[in-house]
């Protein structure tokens, strides 16, 4: 049944996310650059002149990076469009996810591989058939219940349905991730309410707060029951994900652009980890329970398993912000690193560390680590705590750099 | 005399500060984003000063940006 054609898809919104989701096992990253992508207000973003350092990051790497330029998009971008897409065509980016046909056609012109976006709604056999034409692979819309999706697989096999590689068309989905209220993410609530597009990747996330409904005639107020009514909690699907691979999707997409690069470690290696015990045939219980609680502990608007078992209504989150079991707060920067000795000097610059702190290290050399403080220096001194204004040392195995962000771990 | 700072890397290109106030604001071709005119580039930021009785408009097109990248000061 499932072979290793599995493609584990990672979220990469930083050169720090890029590096953990390399280290976690990822087999291909995507990433926006500049503001034709749906990440623009949130994630720091990557500009043209990255597109060479990704793509060679990747291939160093072994593994495929994928642009996405997925926005709705006007006139007055198709200059920038054609820059990026030269780029993405020199620096050998392995595919373009686009929904407009400008992006479309521009690719086919250039012969740039293509994926068709989520934002493309895609939703049966006909639109993928259409696609094909263009894309090798196709993002199929969030809203499909599992029979959906194995209906559609069957027929492309049935239909013989290839693409411009000459190969079926592989179906793409998301795994694990932030959901939102519209049908493919097409919402005009952030634009109507504050002229911010979230089409423009611009959403400023209004359907994450509570709402009250006033009665116009006797001005009463009244709290809406569900009290976060349009803000669905996250996707999770890895309880069910042999059945997810079974359905026939050979691409898992994981969402989170805009997260931290602990996010991005842990839910790539617990994916990773889980397809191969599927391939393995070693997908227990146990281990499903342990990939659970991992989940748990970066950001996350508690977990559903979203429409694929059918579903009719969303579940709705019970607060506005994350309830990851742990949250990281940060305390200083890297300074220096002794190779020989391996340890790293960090300069606090806010909040106290002591030994036996959880820590966890984030830059764009490393990725991400996690560090137990098991002995500490502070200004050359042997101490149990450390403050605002401290030079300490302690050891750590990864090489430290000035880029390097410290991070402490805390229960939330 | 009223001051326009924006931040011109930030800006996503929807054209809002163009639509409501053509004079200052011009829809650039080249990358999507929009320039405003005569400014003086400081670093990343373009800064222009403007007449007092253009403050209120200015205000407006601050207050219409998506992402919050024009300030008035």
């Amino acid at each position: 049944m499932v072979k290793k054609t599995i493609e584990l898809l990672s979220p990469v919104g930083s050169f720090d996310c890029l590096q953990a989701a390399i280290k976690a096992g990822a087999d291909a990253i995507y990433f926006g650059v500049e503001q034709l992508n749906m990440r623009t207000r949130s994630s720091g973003g990557f500009s043209i002149s990255d597109i060479q350092e990704v793509a060679a990051i990747c291939k160093k790497a072994g593994i495929r990076s994928y642009i996405t330029l997925n926005t709705v998009m006007y006139e007055h971008d198709m200059q920038l469009l054609q820059t990026i897409l030269k780029e993405v065509k020199k620096r050998g980016i392995d595919a373009v996810i686009a929904s407009d046909f400008a992006v479309i056609e521009y690719c086919r012109q250039l012969q740039i591989p293509l994926h068709i976006s989520t934002q493309a709604n895609v939703s049966n056999i006909e639109a993928v058939q259409f696609f094909s034409a263009f894309a090798d692979v196709v993002v199929l819309a969030r809203e499909l219940t599992l029979k959906q999706v194995a209906h559609i697989s069957k027929e492309i096999k049935r239909k013989h349905i290839i693409g411009p590689a000459g190969q079926l068309v592989k179906l793409e989905a998301f795994v694990h991730g932030a959901l939102c209220m519209a049908v493919s993410g097409k919402c005009y609530l952030s634009l109507h309410s504050q002229n911010a597009s979230a089409n423009r990747g611009a959403c400023i996330q209004n359907c994450r707060r509570t709402y009250t409904v006033t009665d116009t005639e006797t001005q009463e107020s009244l709290l809406i029951d569900h009290e976060y009514i349009m803000s669905p909690k996250d996707l999770c699907t890895i309880d069910m994900l042999d059945q997810l691979l079974l359905s026939g999707i050979s691409v898992l997409k994981i969402e989170g652009r805009s997260k931290g690069s602990d996010y991005v470690f842990t839910t790539t290696q617990c994916y990773r980890e889980a397809i191969n015990a599927i391939e393995d045939k070693a997908y227990t219980t146990e281990k499903i329970e342990n990939w659970m609680k991992r989940l748990a502990t970066v950001y996350n608007r508690g977990f559903w398993e979203g429409y694929y078992l059918g579903r009719k209504m969303g579940e709705w989150a019970s607060q506005p912000g994350s309830v990851a079991t742990e949250k990281k707060v940060y305390v200083g920067r890297g300074s220096k690193y002794y190779p020989r000795k391996k340890i790293g000097e960090f300069l606090i610059e806010s909040g106290t560390v002591k030994v036996g702190d959880q820590l966890m290290i984030s830059g764009p050399q490393l990725g991400m680590a996690r560090e137990q403080m098991l002995t500490l220096t502070v200004n050359g001194v042997l101490a149990d705590q450390a403050v605002k204004g401290d030079k300490i040392t302690f050891p750590v195995e990864a090489k430290i750099t000035v880029k390097d962000k410290l991070y402490k771990i805390i229960d939330n | 005399m009223p001051t326009i700072i924006y931040y011109r890397n930030k800006c996503i290109g929807c054209g809002i500060c163009f639509e409501m106030q053509p004079e200052l604001w011009r829809l650039s071709k080249k990358d999507g984003k929009v320039t405003l005119l005569w400014s003086v580039a400081k670093k990343d930021l373009f800064i222009l000063p403007v007449n007092k009785d253009l403050e209120q408009q200015c205000r407006e097109v601050a207050n219409a940006c998506p992402v919050k990248i024009i300030k008035i000061s």
